[in-house]
């Protein structure tokens, strides 16, 4: 009896900690199961002023920039972007994990360099582009993704990940 | 640059700690030399102090708006009143577990200041202390670095601390709760040292009994303050949810509850030692516990902080490395602690360890209710929830049990069994006299609940027995009488609350007005008004109520804050000795007419009050006079 409760006492934590490891392992398995599809996820969304976005409408070449009002490091990046969109590069917002009224707001405050914003409340279309987090941006040709960057994106990246990829794409067509 | 300095101070702190840990390693298998202590107290005591400085810099820094933080920046505005700048520190993770560390070495370092010298488990306890502070110290520095900057330049303005956490009791409620899980880590340290030194003979519980109490009181302050604030300035309009962070800060709140009753045996009459240390040993791991599911967003809950599977694993690494040290020493040594006296059948202690074993029933079925859903989806990916009425029925009968032995415990004696003539007598007056007031009640209000019933009886059962013998003048120790008499009127509180509240949802345009039922003969809604105040738009809604032939004034609001659109609702109370009247305005429907939700919630004031008196009580314990 003292024996079997000897070992009780620590084999029960032992396997407690076994489980809730392999459970916040499986979350991170689901999470990167879907990571970076060739080609852009279809979805159902609306954008930010409530009217439905379709899927279609990613042709050409457009960097897809995720952002959100929480997010400080897209405040960061927010002047590259607005000067890009200048440029004429058509920057279309995934809106993630916000909520509209704090979106439209941040835009109002700090200018709107999108085209459009996909409102994504519940992290959906994000999920299946495999985001990680805010911001992070995806260069899609033709619906297709070519080139994604985490974090922030500035001068130097643009210009060594993303510019080599948008000419190559215009060389191909 | 002081944010460099703070930064560079917790580090060092971290340095000096696993100074002290590798050293002693060294000389661990030697006998202790004196020296050797002096020099690692020393080191022990300079890494706190770097703690609490780097915290004082990291205060200022939130006070003086270094945006350049990313922390400060996500959570503070230069708009804040000081006060709201500071508190904004622990109102996200990094902050908080900055605190929590802060806690944690301040308790540490007034304890080990306090062991004499010479005392043969100071070497061991410092050990365990440093691992721990540690740990946490590395945990920050590495998966939640609150001192990160923003490169190269740091924004103009912060992002605003949540409306919702912009509230006086922010300041404490947090604190306080990690003032108490903190605490525990002295119990913890010192048994873990007792069970590692293997000197049985040693009397270790006076030393950690009033540390082990002032703990418990934060603790308990720290969960009814939170409770408190969710009923009066979050708007929940309720006490207590079983939301699943509140499920983990009464899991080692129920632990707490139990040692200190234990400890209290152990230090009176040598028994239940056994229970005492695996009781230490379980309070710290379910605060760990607790940390790791707030942390690592396994569970969606109100209080949950960002999901990050690294905070996790290396939370779930450290408190599953920390609490296995424990145990497996505890379980290699358990053999050899079987306690000197046996627990005499009828005495008081045998009472104190039947609840023992009820209030470890009672952890283990919330831990169930917490960790069900998590089993379930991992196996079928199901998701289910668990809610009150899980809770409800596991507790009422536990509680019913636990209320017996309370009340037979209070005429028992130490170490002596009593006659079953005693038992009787003591059942009797106490029984006879809870029947009846159900029977009152029921009389009165023609509701039959048959679990709130049991909660009111086990309820009457305390405060009558203590009623009882304060009549027969016979000796009572006042702490535990008030403190029993607390917990008495809490379970009579929740119960008749749970029968007599009731919530209705009404619709009215302004002007309008409409009776509800007896109580609340008339409900006009007067007007409805929209003005600015300093960051925020209100609505304001003009209610006058005709409840038990008074009139009452209510006016429930809305804000919409400016920098984070945040709404937030504010409730309008009414407050009286029995109830209170608590509403709160909803949205504005199509035809111009608004929601309201009117809630009359019974006895709701007493929880916390009954939650005070335990409190008063357990303080009236440490700071009793010694006798002679």
């Amino acid at each position: 009896m003292n024996q079997s409760l000897r070992l009780l006492i620590v084999i029960l934590p032992i396997l407690i900690l076994v489980f809730f490891a392999k459970v916040l392992l499986l979350d991170e398995d689901i999470k990167f199961s879907n990571f970076e599809s060739k080609n852009f996820p279809a979805f159902e969304l609306n954008d930010l002023n409530g009217d439905p976005v379709k899927a279609l409408s990613l042709d050409g070449i457009k960097l897809v920039n995720v952002w959100a009002s929480w997010c400080i490091t897209c405040l960061v990046e927010h002047p590259f972007l607005t000067k890009l969109g200048e440029k004429n590069i058509q920057i279309i917002g995934l809106n993630y994990k916000d909520s509209d009224f704090k979106a439209n707001a941040w835009l109002e405050k700090y200018g709107n360099p999108y085209l459009f914003s996909i409102y994504d409340p519940r992290g959906d279309l994000a999920f299946d582009l495999g985001v990680t987090g805010a911001p992070e941006s995806y260069l899609i040709v033709n619906n297709q993704i070519v080139g994604h960057i985490q974090g922030e994106m500035n001068q130097t990246k643009w210009e060594t990940i993303f510019l080599p990829l948008i000419t190559k794409a215009k060389q191909g067509s | 640059m002081i944010g460099e300095i703070s930064h560079f101070l917790s580090l060092s702190a971290a340095l000096l700690l696993s100074l002290v840990l590798i050293f002693n390693l060294f000389f661990f298998f030697n006998k202790i030399h004196q020296n050797q202590l002096t020099l690692s107290t020393r080191l022990f005591n300079q890494a706190c102090w770097l703690v609490f400085i780097s915290f004082g810099m990291y205060v200022y820094l939130a006070i003086s708006d270094d945006f350049s933080i990313a922390y400060i920046a996500s959570h503070s505005n230069s708009q804040l009143p000081a006060f709201y700048k500071v508190t904004s520190i622990w109102s996200a993770h990094e902050g908080s577990m900055f605190l929590w560390i802060v806690f944690l070495t301040a308790w540490s370092i007034l304890f080990i200041n306090s062991l004499d010298k010479k005392h043969p488990l100071k070497k061991l306890t410092l050990l365990m202390l440093s691992l721990i502070i540690l740990g946490f110290l590395l945990f920050l520095l590495l998966t939640s670095n609150p001192f990160e900057r923003i490169l190269p330049f740091g924004v103009l303005e912060g992002a605003d601390i949540n409306p919702v956490l912009q509230d006086p009791a922010l300041a404490i409620h947090p604190p306080m709760l990690y003032l108490g899980y903190a605490g525990f880590v002295i119990s913890f340290s010192f048994i873990t040292a007792y069970l590692l030194n293997g000197n049985f003979e040693l009397q270790w519980e006076q030393d950690i009994k009033n540390w082990s109490f002032m703990a418990w009181i934060f603790l308990t302050i720290g969960i009814t303050l939170g409770s408190w604030w969710a009923y009066y300035e979050l708007g929940w309009g309720g006490y207590w949810f079983w939301d699943p962070v509140e499920n983990v800060a009464l899991m080692p709140w129920l632990a707490a509850t139990a040692f200190i009753h234990s400890l209290f045996a152990s230090s009176k009459s040598n028994v239940l030692k056994t229970w005492t240390m695996f009781l230490g040993i379980l309070i710290f791991a379910l605060s760990l516990f607790g940390a790791f599911i707030v942390r690592s967003g396994i569970i969606d809950s109100v209080h949950s902080f960002a999901n990050d599977p690294e905070r996790g694993l290396y939370l779930l690494s450290f408190s599953g490395l920390i609490t296995l040290l424990a145990l497996t020493i505890f379980a290699y040594r358990l053999p050899l602690l079987n306690s000197s006296k046996l627990v005499v059948t009828g005495s008081k202690e045998s009472f104190l360890s039947m609840n023992n074993i009820l209030m470890v029933t009672s952890i283990f079925s919330i831990f169930l209710g917490v960790t069900y859903p998590l089993i379930i989806e991992s196996i079928s990916g199901e998701k289910v929830s668990i809610g009150p009425p899980y809770y409800n029925t596991i507790f009422a009968p536990l509680i019913l049990i636990a209320a017996i032995f309370i009340m037979l415990s209070v005429d028992a004696l130490w170490q002596r069994s009593m006659t079953l003539k005693t038992l009787f007598i003591t059942m009797v007056a106490p029984t006879m006299a809870s029947l009846l007031s159900i029977y009152l009640i029921w009389q009165a209000t023609n509701i039959f609940s048959i679990l709130a019933y049991i909660g009111i009886f086990s309820g009457s059962l305390i405060l009558f027995s203590y009623l009882f013998r304060t009549i027969n003048k016979k000796f009572i120790n006042k702490g535990s009488a008030i403190a029993h008499v607390g917990l008495g009127l809490l379970f009579f509180a929740v119960s008749m609350n749970s029968i007599l509240s009731y919530e209705k949802n009404l619709n009215l345009a302004p002007g309008q007005s409409i009776s509800v039922n007896e109580s609340v003969q008339n409900f006009s809604f007067k007007d409805i008004r929209v003005f600015k105040a300093s960051n925020h738009d209100v609505i304001s809604a003009q209610v006058l109520l005709l409840q038990d032939g008074k009139e009452i004034s209510l006016n429930p609001q809305k804000r919409k804050y400016a920098t984070r659109g945040q709404i937030t609702s504010e409730s309008a109370i009414h407050a009286s000795v029995l109830k209170d009247t608590y509403l709160t305005i909803g949205d504005q429907l199509e035809n111009g007419s608004w929601t309201f939700s009117l809630k009359i919630n019974y006895f709701i004031k007493w929880i916390w009050f009954s939650a005070a008196l335990m409190v008063f009580g357990i303080l009236l314990t440490i700071f009793k006079k010694k006798p002679s």
